[in-house]
């Protein structure tokens, strides 16, 4: 008897909880508050965390360097993160979370493409202007959004590079094998490769894509043999990359150049490959190795960047930590320019941007996509990372051809 | 034509793997009318188990099979005879739940102990293969397909010849029977989820030869696991590797399909999910339980 | 025939009273989110369609006895519906729930004939099978905008709760054609299949007959949802329609609230968006980690739902006795 009438009240009172809004951390006086949902559990959990250092390395150093001045008073900055599970819809509940009921003043991009498309739809309802790093997809800046910017370079940019290394080496290369994962990201990439190719007179033999929750990809390997290509390329994620270049050792799949889009920039890419990883080819938005000189008031270099990074994280900063550190820069450089924290004047002021930092160039086309700042191309060379392209930035020379299987 | 043959290879060869992740997943799903979500967290310890030791004392995966099964099968037997032991007799959609939880568990504190990094087992003989009538052949993924050959035929023997094999399939045919003839159920219980623990984590040390490791690796292959079961048949072992190997052709022919009908590319490759499962709802339409299914459901 | 059933052992299936007057006062509740809980609108929105596929859901899966994995295949088409019709210029809730609702029930009959032909666990990975099928198929199909998806118009800001009470009506409705269903003939045909298809079928139903419309109104409930989904969200691929999410969710929270009741999928639904929500608010790294462990323990606890708890009488012993019932 008791039973019934204190179930119905547990019921109510967990409905209740869900109810009960979190303490809202609104934007105190002194304080600008950014709001992120980045993804700290589920299939992207590496990259999300990647995300979340290169954020909070820049709040770190800039709370402690006096924060941002704006209109002649001084902010601190803090960041209130949620964690969207990696999951696009998620995401977007976040996002309206942060604005609506933690009342965040911008946001900080999530990792991905997917979970960013999802994100930059609620912030163009909600008019609140968002900066992210690490969403690259050309579909997120074809819709017309006004309020999303992306300070990386787009998809169909990142093997482009890779080919162009192999045009001007001698012999030059003339064939390419493209495979893709389905995803959109995937797919874009893969897309730009083949404009690319076609444009500059390269032959593209291959050009198939294959599931996203691939577990064997021996066909596809197969068929790519059959084709000899002098490049072969892949677009999708670490975890197909180490698939497809394990598959083409096993099937000794001889080829010039191996260019993946995700992967040789990953500790984790050479760690699983030992020395099969050696002599491949990615793209890269940022390396450690890029020349630019930033303004003062952050480390103006990326050499000094990297340094400072890898004492406070114990590891060498990769390019999500990078992109994701630029996109605070973005916003702080906004700020400054607009003197205000109205979103409207952010938002124009974002629109308007155009630094160097040690990231590269910060800047924004019409569509709000960073079109303006070039692809590196790294090659792993005897377990290192180094960057080979464009030339100007290189610091090492492309090893080119890559040897045969098992004389790595 | 030389293409095809070396799909048929390619398929051959993969379904091995497929056969292994669908035996354990089978066994308990046919014998104890459990849906176990929770294996493809099992054989995610189980690959990880290969790549610790791999990694920290240089065991090679192969011999470190027994090591997975062990673990894992001590893992599942406890995890059955204390906590799915309680609901081991409620309908079906009641364990589907407790091992949708105890999946999520499993696979977080595995994202606890060994972080979201990704992993891969990486031998001497990874890579290596040979080549025979201009088909490339690698050599682990031959091993791989012994090794699972080896482990359905102990398996079947087993199940068919000893004295717990007998009862368990006793008890799968009628729990009543069998617990007039002196089956202690629950301990049978607690052998079979352990055995299919185990087995998962056999099939988690062959795909740590081949497939880069994190948490959440196990996902796709449960829902092969799943079709590859019901297309093979419920419960029995020999569906488990027939069912496997036909899955793993299916896979590798279909990514021959490359037709263009007006404007729309359509590439089997990207489609190599769809034809498997077309393949299997024409094959239940023909045979409802399963290739080598028996007739009771 | 009421009397043949409850010779077998089939009472009231509606569940009870109690549950479902504390839903209905919820649902209510519900309605005040937009203006209330602004910041959670969309999440709200996404569990009103989470209740709507468990109702659908419970009707082939909890009622009829047919656990279907593969729901979720209606769901992504009713999606597909609307961006289609958006991409021609149609932008009107009603056109949208309507076709979805033709479409999937279309579907679901269709595919239905061969396939609820088989039995338990084959019925239900066909199912699956089906639906990851369908999904790849429209991940390759142009018309369906491929992987990069279809844009779907929608309202602006000022009027956008409009599809926050469109979710509500299609949750709503699940709901109250789940009532109308358990106490009507439909109903005991669908429990009477379940409990014993053979004698079913002696005792005069159709089975193959009442199979197909029990899944084709599950698949138009799920289309419903999928529709004013689509709206909400402004965008479809294959990856948001056929999420694996909604597919496993909404049998969860059947089984979570009680399956083959009326409260159930509701019940189920709330509590466990509400743990998901808590959880999320206190552990940022772990909480799917607790979100495991609660279920765990709420099905060795309450393994037959939440909803069973709710009408219990006798209190903690009857509860204690009840444990012992599905052990092996």
């Amino acid at each position: 008897m008791i039973l019934r009438p204190t179930a119905a009240l547990g019921v109510l009172a967990l409905c209740a909880t869900l109810a009960a809004p979190s303490v809202p951390v609104a934007a105190a006086g002194d304080t600008i508050l950014f709001g992120s949902a980045v993804s700290l559990t589920g299939s992207l959990t590496k990259e999300g965390h990647l995300t979340q250092e290169g954020y909070e390395f820049w709040k770190t150093y800039t709370n402690a360097h006096g924060g941002i001045k704006v209109g002649g008073k001084t902010y601190k900055v803090d960041i209130k993160y949620y964690d969207d599970e990696s999951k696009p819809a998620t995401a977007a509940q976040l996002a309206e979370r942060l604005i609506d009921q933690d009342h965040v003043n911008f946001i900080l991009g999530p990792y991905g493409s997917g979970t960013a498309f999802t994100v930059a739809q609620m912030v163009e309802r909600k008019k609140i202007p968002m900066v992210e790093g690490n969403g690259a997809a050309e579909k997120i800046f074809s819709q017309g959004f006004k309020y999303t910017f992306a300070v990386l370079s787009p998809a169909k940019r990142y093997l482009e590079g890779v080919l162009d290394i192999g045009k001007h080496q001698k012999p030059a290369a003339q064939t390419v094998a493209i495979t893709a994962a389905s995803d959109s990201f995937s797919q874009e990439v893969a897309q730009g490769a083949a404009e690319w190719a076609a444009a500059h007179g390269l032959k593209v033999v291959y050009n198939n894509k294959y599931p996203d929750t691939a577990t064997d990809v021996s066909s596809i390997i197969s068929a790519v043999k059959a084709t000899n290509p002098d490049i072969i390329l892949n677009a999708g994620h670490l975890q197909d990359a180490l698939l497809v270049h394990k598959g083409l050792k096993e099937q000794n799949v001889p080829a010039k150049i191996y260019g993946y889009s995700v992967g040789p920039d990953t500790p984790d890419f050479t760690n699983s490959l030992g020395k099969d990883a050696n002599d491949v080819l990615g793209g890269a938005q940022w390396s450690d190795a890029v020349k630019y000189h930033g303004d003062p008031g952050f480390y103006a270099s990326a050499k000094d960047y990297a340094k400072a990074f890898e004492a406070a994280y114990h590891h060498r900063p990769d390019y999500h930590n990078a992109e994701s550190t630029a996109a605070c820069l973005a916003f702080q450089y906004a700020i400054q320019a607009a003197g205000s924290l109205d979103t409207e004047k952010v938002r124009d002021a974002l629109a308007k941007l155009d630094k160097t930092t040690f990231f590269g160039i910060l800047k924004f086309d019409s569509r709000g996509i960073n079109v303006f700042k070039p692809m590196v191309v790294n090659q792993i060379q005897n377990g290192r990372l180094v960057t080979v392209y464009p030339p100007g930035l290189a610091e090492a020379k492309v090893k080119y051809p890559a040897p045969p299987w098992g004389q790595r | 034509m030389h293409l095809l043959a070396q799909d048929l290879v390619n398929g051959i060869l993969a379904g091995g793997i497929l056969a292994v992740v669908a035996l354990g997943f089978s066994l308990v799903w046919g014998i104890m009318n459990i849906i176990n979500l929770a294996h493809g967290a099992f054989i995610m310890l189980g690959a990880f188990i290969t790549w610790q030791l791999f990694t920290s004392f240089h065991v090679d995966p192969f011999l470190s099979l027994p090591v997975s099964f062990v673990v894992l099968f001590v893992l599942g037997y406890l995890i059955q005879r204390y906590l799915i032991n309680w609901v081991a007799r409620a309908p079906v959609l009641t364990t589907f739940l407790l091992t949708f939880g105890l999946s999520l568990l499993i696979v977080n504190i595995a994202l606890l102990i060994w972080t979201g990094d990704t992993r891969g087992v990486t031998t001497a003989y990874s890579g290596s293969n040979f080549t025979v009538a201009g088909i490339t052949v690698p050599w682990a993924k031959v091993y791989t397909l012994a090794a699972a050959l080896v482990i359905t035929g102990v398996m079947y023997m087993w199940l068919h010849r000893s004295k717990t094999g007998r009862a368990i399939r006793a008890t799968s045919m009628d729990i009543g029977a069998a617990q007039l003839a002196g089956v202690r159920v629950a301990q049978i219980f607690a052998i079979v989820y352990g055995l299919g623990a185990g087995l998962a984590g056999v099939a988690g040390t062959l795909i740590s030869l081949s497939y880069s490791l994190n948490p959440a690796m196990g996902q796709p292959f449960l829902i092969k696991g799943f079709v590859v079961c019901v297309l093979g048949g419920l419960g029995s072992v020999e569906g488990a590797l027939v069912g496997g190997l036909a899955y793993g052709i299916v896979e590798a022919f279909a990514s021959q399909i490359d037709l263009t009908i007006g404007t729309q590319h359509i590439s089997g490759t990207g489609l190599q999910d769809a034809v498997a499962l077309v393949v299997l709802l024409i094959v239940l339409m023909v045979r409802p339980t399963g290739i080598m299914g028996r007739a009771t459901a | 025939m009421s009397t043949a059933l409850r010779k077998i052992g089939l009472g009231g299936i509606t569940g009870n009273r109690t549950a479902l007057f504390i839903s209905l006062g919820l649902m209510v509740l519900l309605l005040l989110v937009p203006t209330v809980l602004p910041g959670y609108q969309t999440l709200f929105r996404t569990i009103l369609c989470f209740v709507a596929l468990a109702y659908g859901w419970n009707i082939i899966g909890g009622y009829t006895g047919y656990v279907s994995f593969g729901n979720m295949v209606f769901f992504g088409l009713g999606t597909y519906c609307a961006a289609l019709l958006s991409a021609r210029g149609i932008d009107n809730l009603f056109a949208d729930v309507g076709l979805a609702v033709v479409v999937n029930a279309a579907f679901a009959a269709v595919v239905g004939f061969p396939v609820l032909r088989l039995k338990g666990h084959y019925f239900g990975i066909a199912t699956l099978g089906t639906a990851l099928a369908v999904t790849d198929i429209v991940g390759n199909l142009d018309i369906f905008g491929g992987t990069g998806g279809l844009k779907v118009t929608q309202v602006d800001e000022a009027h956008f709760a409009i599809y926050y009470y469109a979710a509500w009506l299609v949750a709503a409705g699940a709901i109250a054609v789940t009532f109308l269903v358990a106490r009507s003939k439909l109903g005991y045909a669908f429990v009477a299949i379940r409990e014993n298809e053979d004698a079913a079928a002696v005792l005069g139903i159709s089975a193959t007959k009442y199979k197909i419309i029990a899944w084709a109104i599950s698949a138009a409930i799920a289309g419903a949802a999928g529709a004013v989904y689509a709206r909400g969200n402004g965008f479809v691929d294959p990856s948001i329609a056929f999420a694996e999410d909604f597919n496993v969710y909404p049998i969860v929270m059947t089984i979570l609230g009680g399956t083959g009741t009326v409260a159930g999928p509701f019940v189920g639904a709330l509590i466990l968006s509400g743990v998901n929500e808590t959880l999320g608010h206190t552990f940022l790294k772990l909480h799917s980690l607790f979100f495991g462990a609660v279920i765990v323990l709420v099905v060795l606890l309450l393994p037959r739902g939440l909803v069973w708890l709710i009408g219990l009488r006798g209190g903690v012993r009857t509860w204690i006795k009840s444990l012992q019932a599905y052990k092996a």
